[in-house]
């Protein structure tokens, strides 16, 4: 990556991620994990690997990022669901083996699945 | 995207898409194309699933990452027409949030972060903090540049100092003037330090922000460094935050990559690089010179100041250190300006604050709110309040430097002063929430326990003065504490304050001396009575269960020997504390199963259940209760023939008393007799008890009231009684204070309850009845009103379910026998004119949180609306009835309870008093624990003339068990046999059955034998055998 010479490269280089984030999420689906210690001590690692493997089980091609702490470190394992520059959902608590089922209803149906929904963010 | 295509269009064709029509739009797209002549422009491209497609055939065009859902092959030509040829947006092709989303609250809408202000988390757990490009992108480095291309040092300084940021690491020095001290020392060569030596137990904000959020602590620093002439930075992390180092080294690297860090920053002329020095996690080196001490590589121990770091810091050259959180607040005061930062928090502490709010609280994690929020709304509001429906008795803040505020200062603004002024701190923001389970003395000792690993050993206060408080600590937690002790650890505590070399040292005592100025009852408990109120520590704890029990009924031993089949030798045990267990077994609010720790694991022993067993099955063998042989003297007069008169009399009358109990009712048994209905207590069973403590020699006599029949200073002085206990009970109703209170058909609850029990009974048959209140009383009130035939019985609560104060199951009882319930609604008048004809009321609502924890009931205006009924009971709580009071000589406090020392004693001479007419109304194993102890009271006082507290710890047996670990683990907890709900309407039949043999047998082997959890204390050893362990006998018993 280019050495950043000056503020107006800067800002250059602020706009071409903003946009290039923006096209990531507004045409795909970003699923996000709360990555920090409290949620890698609470599952989250395994949590990611199950939803890696079935996002790679029904052929669906969303991002999958990471995150540090947002604070409710008693509902972690969290993971986010943002789609289409829609607020990020948020889900508690995630097991592994809840995993398919939040798959299947959010993504694929469609549906919040209402018992594990922690709220959703306002950006 | 393809180089060739100036636009390529991506056709979701996964299953979903394809049944919602992706082959017909994917071809009328290839036709449209090629009608308009964009074949060579714009590319065809089938994809897999985003995600979406519930909401399928789903398009994307890219390179704009537009998403069309729903795309049917009639949109085709619109679509080209407007994306593809006039470069706009389809409005009503672009995905719409599902119905179903848009019913999840938002964040700002949930507690936890309604009165939260992210500030300086803004972006944790928002962002990826391993992509610099994310933090850029969300604004990142602006303050930076803000910075290098237009203000001068000097001006950042001021920013700064006018913001009003103070040290986040909990000394609170105000940054800007830390900062210009250090640019102002003389010397080319000058340092900026992050400090994440973050050591408090439970506090680990430091920690998710360098993992959440790296970059604004780098980008801090390096205005700071701007500002001062700083060219190079340390970050010091502990290396047990493996994770936050990983990320800071990240992002420090992809910082330099992108020439952020390093030489000519942004074209500026301004250098400045970081390095990470991971920490070996010593609780000192959070203090500045020690931590300096540790990135020169010498062993972590502070120095005396001056100088300042700001003078001589790191190898000698001006130094600023700052807490990571200091630094993180930085660039959003640049890029928002001291103006909007001032108008965040207090008038001495500006912007936010970040706890990590851990212990007992329900949500548990990091917060970030105002400067100036108070304790209440930051542990009630936010943190959810206490966990499992257990009070909140205290925050500790600071961790082991800070102090113990207890709930009735809840009201306090979080700011530096405020919290200083409660003898705590502010810290570093760790906040650690304690409740009824938690011991101050026990928490008074971790933290000295942390600090005497923790101090370095440099200065002798901190060294020699934290082991000594230890010590006494120790001794207090054993059981072999004097009050001397308390005297000489608060002038140890003051010593080590005032005489240490640093921090650590200097706030150690904090946890001590905020515990022993608001907790001082519970180091008292521990010393005089031998008691840890918590049953946290051991020594004084025989188990969980014992210790909860007011009247400390060893639970353990009967429990066992009613699995054994022993009844009769268990109930023995029971009567050494506790003489009422047909009455206990059938309406005890059993606190010993609250704190059951097989609860914690699945459900608690039936322990009242089992009671009733054993002390049904042994029903037939009447009591005639052991007497010592030697005989006093001295006359005792109780006054009162409840739970606490009557234990008191037959723990008198053992000792060798004539004991004599004046009742001013036409019954013995107080609350026994004439509170508590006979559907739960059968007027029989309490017959055969009260009988047995007249076995013992005690004398009842019944219709004598004191003030009507008798007067307290004839007993004295005519009579010759040499004792008085006063246990007269709460039974006066409080009064609604409400108009037309006073017409007929408004009955007060204990009046209501007593004239069923005396055979008087009003004639409720057909009529409808309303019950206020939310209490025991209440409930009592409604279940007998519709078994008396009331028509329709409604029970109404000026709060909700959740707090009421009655036993559970009775509500639920309630709820069966068809009782109405209405919550937040309260009396304002009762209308008619020679009879109540109904009640008007008015609508509550849940308002702020109040010191017992609930929020207080708010009365809307305007929402007043009239009840129909022609029944009025008021059960709104119970005080003693002293209108015998004037000219006693004994004094009452304002809700009616009379004062009494810890010896019962009343403020007359020879005068004690206890249960309800001590405590107000509260239960009946609590009147019968305070029973035993006011006849250990009386006896002290006539056999040494001295009134004075007196500890009795009484021994105990071990009863060893065969432990079935198959059965053990499986094992549940048996439902509760009840009569028919049917079978109770028009009667007053006893509604709970009696578990039958078997039941109650098994149910004891569920017990986890908390009594034995330290086998060799006890003398014996665990022998485990195939599939069991068996605890066998080696002492014959342990007092």
């Amino acid at each position: 990556m280019p050495r950043l010479k000056s503020l107006e490269e800067l800002q250059q280089l602020r706009e071409r991620v903003q946009s290039e984030l923006k096209a990531r999420t507004s045409a795909s689906t970003v699923i996000t994990v709360g990555m920090g210690t409290c949620g890698i001590s609470a599952g989250a690692r395994e949590v990611m690997y199950a939803i890696l493997a079935e996002l790679e089980r029904l052929k669906i091609d969303a991002h999958v990022t990471t995150t540090g702490c947002i604070g409710m470190c008693s509902k972690e394992p969290l993971v986010d669901i943002q789609q289409g520059n829609q607020p990020r959902v948020t889900y508690g608590n995630v097991t592994p083996a809840m995993v398919p089922r939040l798959i299947e209803e959010h993504l694929v149906r469609g549906n919040v699945v209402t018992e594990w929904v922690v709220g959703r963010t306002t950006g | 995207m393809s180089e060739r295509h100036r636009a390529d269009v991506l056709v979701c064709t996964c299953p979903a898409c394809t049944k919602a029509g992706a082959q017909a739009l994917l071809e009328a797209l290839r036709e449209e194309l090629a009608r308009r002549e964009l074949t060579e422009e714009v590319g065809i491209v089938e994809t897999g699933s985003r995600g979406f497609c519930y909401m399928g055939p789903i398009v994307v065009i890219q390179p704009e990452g537009i998403l069309y859902t729903g795309v049917q092959a009639a949109d085709i030509p619109e679509l080209v027409e407007e994306t593809l040829i006039k470069g706009r947006i389809v409005e009503r092709l672009t995905y719409k949030e599902p119905s179903t989303h848009r019913a999840v609250p938002y964040y700002k809408d949930i507690p936890f972060y309604g009165k939260q202000m992210r500030v300086v988390l803004r972006n944790c757990g928002v962002i990826n903090p391993q992509s610099i490009e994310e933090y850029i992108a969300v604004g990142g480095y602006q303050a930076l540049g803000k910075v290098l291309t237009s203000m001068t040092p000097e001006q950042v300084i001021e920013e700064v100092k006018r913001s009003g940021l103070r040290g986040r690491g909990g000394a609170g020095f105000p940054t800007g003037r830390k900062w210009e001290l250090t640019r102002k020392s003389p010397g080319e060569v000058k340092y900026v330090i992050a400090n994440g030596d973050e050591g408090d137990p439970g506090a680990y904000m430091d920690r998710a922000l360098l993992e959440g959020d790296p970059h604004s602590v780098i980008e801090g620093m390096m205005i700071g460094a701007y500002a001062i002439g700083a060219h190079e930075g340390f970050i010091y992390v502990r290396d047990e935050y493996p994770l936050a180092v990983k990320n800071v080294q990240r992002a420090i690297e992809q910082a330099r990559e992108y020439g952020l860090l390093g030489e000519n920053i942004l074209g500026s002329g301004f250098d400045f690089d970081i390095k990470v020095v991971r920490g070996a996690g010593a609780f000192v080196c959070g203090e500045e010179t020690a931590l300096i001490a540790s990135i020169e590589g010498r062993a972590g121990n502070p120095r005396p100041r001056p100088p300042f770091p700001a003078q001589s810091g790191l190898w000698g050259k001006p130094t600023n250190i700052n807490n990571v959180k200091s630094w993180a607040n930085i660039p959003v005061i640049i890029q928002r300006g001291a103006d909007w930062y001032r108008q965040i928090g207090t008038e001495t502490s500006k912007g936010t604050m970040i706890f990590s709010l851990v212990g007992k609280v329900q949500n548990t994690g990091l917060v970030e709110v105002p400067m100036g929020i108070t304790l209440r709304e930051l542990i009630y509001e936010i943190g959810g309040g206490g966990k499992n429906g257990k009070r909140v008795k205290a925050v500790q803040t600071g961790g082991p430097s800070g102090g113990c505020i207890p709930t009735f200062l809840f009201d306090l603004q979080v700011d530096y002063e405020t919290l200083k002024q409660a003898g705590s701190i502010m810290g570093s923001g760790g906040m650690i929430v304690m409740d009824e389970d938690t011991c101050m003395v026990d928490v008074a000792r971790y933290f000295l326990d942390f600090l005497k690993d923790e101090s370095c050993g440099k200065c002798t206060p901190c060294r020699e003065g934290i082991r000594h408080m230890l010590g006494i600590l120790n001794r207090i937690r054993d059981g072999q504490g004097a009050m001397e002790d308390l005297v000489e650890l608060e002038a140890l505590a003051q010593v080590v304050k005032e005489t240490s070399l640093c921090g650590l040292g200097q706030t150690a005592p904090n946890p001590v001396l905020t515990t022993l100025r608001y907790f001082r009852d519970e180091y008292e408990a521990h010393i005089l009575r031998k008691k840890c109120p918590a049953g946290v520590c051991l020594p004084l704890v025989r188990a969980k269960c014992t210790n909860a029990c007011p009247a400390g009924v060893d639970i353990p031993t009967y429990v066992a020997l009613i699995a054994r089949g022993r009844y009769a030798e268990a109930l023995e045990v029971h009567r050494r504390r506790n003489p009422f267990a047909l009455v206990c077994g059938r309406v005890c609010p059993a606190f010993c199963e609250a704190e059951c720790r097989r609860g914690e694991l699945d459900q608690p022993i039936a322990i009242r259940q089992v009671k009733r067993f054993m002390a049904d099955h042994e029903l037939k063998a009447p009591w005639t209760p052991p007497r010592a042989a030697k005989r006093y003297p001295e006359k005792v007069a109780v006054i009162g023939s409840g739970p606490a008169g009557l234990t008191a009399a037959l723990r008198l009358a053992q000792k060798g008393y004539p004991v004599t109990v004046f009742e001013a009712l036409p019954v013995a048994g107080g609350m026994l007799a004439v509170g508590i209905p006979e559907y739960r207590l059968p007027r029989d069973i309490l017959q055969v008890e009260i009988d047995n403590i007249k076995r013992a020699g005690v004398e009842i006599r019944l219709n004598s009231a004191l003030g009507r029949d008798f007067a307290l200073d004839d007993l004295m002085t005519q009579q010759g009684y040499k004792a008085v206990i006063l246990a007269v009970g709460a039974h006066k109703s409080r009064r609604l204070g409400i108009p037309g209170e006073d017409l007929p058909g408004v009955y007060p609850g204990t009046t209501f309850l007593r004239d069923i029990a005396l055979g008087k009974a009003p004639d409720l048959k057909g009529k409808r009845v309303v019950v206020v209140g939310g209490g025991d009383v209440a409930i009592d009130a409604v279940r007998s009103s519709w078994r008396l035939g009331a028509s329709e019985v409604h029970l109404v609560y000026r709060r909700t379910r959740a707090e009421m104060p009655a036993r559970k199951d009775e509500v639920e009882a309630a709820e069966k026998e068809g009782v109405q319930f209405h919550f937040l609604l309260n009396p304002t008048r009762v209308l008619g004119t020679d009879r109540v004809t109904g009640i008007e009321m008015q609508r509550q609502e849940l308002g702020e949180f109040d010191t017992s924890g609930r929020r207080r009931p708010v009365p809307v205006p305007g929402s007043e609306f009239v009840m129909e009924a022609e029944v009025l009971i008021a059960a709104i709580g119970q005080e003693p009835d002293l209108f015998w009071l004037d000219g006693t000589g004994i004094e009452a406090r304002r809700d009616g309870t009379l004062v009494v020392g810890p010896s019962y004693s009343t403020t007359r001479t020879g005068v004690f008093a206890a249960g309800d007419a001590v405590l107000g109304p509260a239960t009946v194993v609590q009147a019968i624990g305070q029973g035993n102890e006011v006849a250990e009271a009386v006896d002290h006082y006539l056999r040494t003339g001295k009134v004075e507290e007196v500890a009795v710890r009484p021994g105990y047996e071990v009863v060893k068990q065969i432990f079935d670990m198959e059965q053990y683990y499986k094992a549940v907890r048996p439902a509760t046999r009840e009569l028919p709900v049917e079978a109770r309407r028009g009667n007053f039949s006893e509604v709970e059955l009696c578990f039958d043999e078997r039941t109650a047998q098994e149910e004891c082997k569920r017990c986890l034998r908390c009594d034995l959890e330290w086998l060799e204390d006890t003398g014996l050893e665990a022998v485990p055998v195939p599939d069991r362990v068996l605890v066998i006998e080696t002492a014959e018993r342990k007092s």
